[in-house]
């Protein structure tokens, strides 16, 4: 099944800065975007950034960016498989 | 045949060798694609490039091959249209360093969504033509600034780039204007992960093949590291390089560190089945 990966953003101020989760997901799975498109003449501010679950295909449901988070602001689901 | 190089070539052997689409007549369309108005704001987007949302993966899960061959489809329509590129060889990338005016070192979208990685370890880009004299006005595209290189100091970073195992791009803003000159590998460039893991082609194969001469190989294994397209294995039977040809890409970098010259970039169109398989 299909995880899915939920990021309350309001406890991830600067992922930009902090990238534990990035770096400790063995394939990738999670991606580092903005909420708002690029501006002209200004960089975006830090709290702007934002982490979402981009390949959802190769997520293990380890758990590993969940338990590294320091703000607890990342949750991932996932169904239990029924066997085949 | 490749089908960019019939469109844009205009007699020139490829058409990434036409200068016509580095020019700035080209950049001035640009201003009127949607990408250019800011829609990488998210994330599946931004870095992701033309990563492949929840939907795809959804429909993959399910099975859904007609969903997945019409998002396929969607996909490539506005890649093709805005933002896809082609691997090039080293080779051709000198001849197209000499052609492009200015040349700026800039760091990687890509690397910055996957990885968050910083500004003074993420200069593997190059953005070139016009549009680079503007760069101010986009800060946040330009995270980190941009170096103006010379051609020589181009081939200098370029090669430095390609030792350490980055495959060359060529990306198009606004087809066909070319205006990104990338450095990738698996599983950092999204193009590349796109075009692997779910055969989107973003990224288009190269004019070459790479293939291996069984007899020349004396199985050291130093090419197998060099393919980020998951096209080159060791036999662990025969102890020989084993190169998938329908898989490869054909960016030479496994041919340039094989000490006995056991491994030849072919052309593509020379291959009656491969000369269609992008």
């Amino acid at each position: 099944m299909l995880p899915t990966i939920v990021v309350e953003d309001s406890k991830c101020p600067n992922p930009l800065a902090c990238r534990k989760c990035l770096l400790v997901c063995p394939t990738r799975v999670l991606g580092l975007g903005t909420d708002v498109g690029p501006q002209k003449y200004r960089e975006i501010d830090p709290e702007h950034f934002i982490v979402r679950g981009v390949r959802e295909q190769l997520c293990t449901a380890c758990m590993k960016c969940v338990e590294i988070c320091p703000n607890g602001a990342i949750q991932v689901a996932v169904e239990r498989g029924v066997p085949a | 045949m490749c089908v960019w190089c019939q469109r844009y070539g205009e007699g020139y052997e490829r058409w990434y060798l036409n200068p016509a689409n580095y020019a700035r007549r080209l950049y001035k369309v640009r201003k009127e694609e949607p990408e250019a108005a800011g829609a990488e704001g998210n994330p599946q987007a931004a870095g992701g490039m033309a990563s492949m949302g929840r939907a795809f993966l959804e429909a993959r899960e399910r099975g859904d091959l007609e969903a997945v061959e019409r998002m396929k489809k969607q996909a490539h329509d506005i890649a093709w249209g805005i933002h896809f590129g082609q691997v090039i060889t080293k080779e051709e990338l000198e001849q197209i360093v000499d052609m492009i005016y200015p040349i700026g070192l800039m760091t990687c979208a890509c690397r910055r969504s996957m990885r968050g990685l910083p500004n003074e370890e993420n200069f593997t880009c190059i953005g070139m033509g016009p549009g680079m004299y503007k760069w101010e006005r986009w800060p946040d595209t330009y995270r980190g600034g941009v170096h103006f290189l010379t051609p020589e100091e181009a081939k200098q970073v370029l090669d430095s780039l390609r030792r350490r195992g980055l495959v060359h791009t060529l990306f198009t803003f606004g087809t066909p204007y070319l205006a990104g000159l990338c450095n990738c590998d698996y599983p950092d460039c999204a193009a590349i992960r796109t075009a692997v893991d779910f055969d989107v082609k973003v990224l288009w194969k190269g004019h070459y093949v790479a293939q291996v001469d069984p007899s020349l190989c004396n199985g050291c294994g130093l090419c197998v590291r060099r393919c980020q397209f998951k096209a080159l294995s060791f036999s662990a039977s025969a102890l020989k390089a084993n190169i998938d040809p329908l898989q490869c890409y054909g960016c030479g970098l496994c041919r340039d560190v094989c000490k006995p010259d056991a491994i030849s970039l072919v052309d593509r169109a020379s291959l009656p089945v491969l000369a269609e398989v992008w």
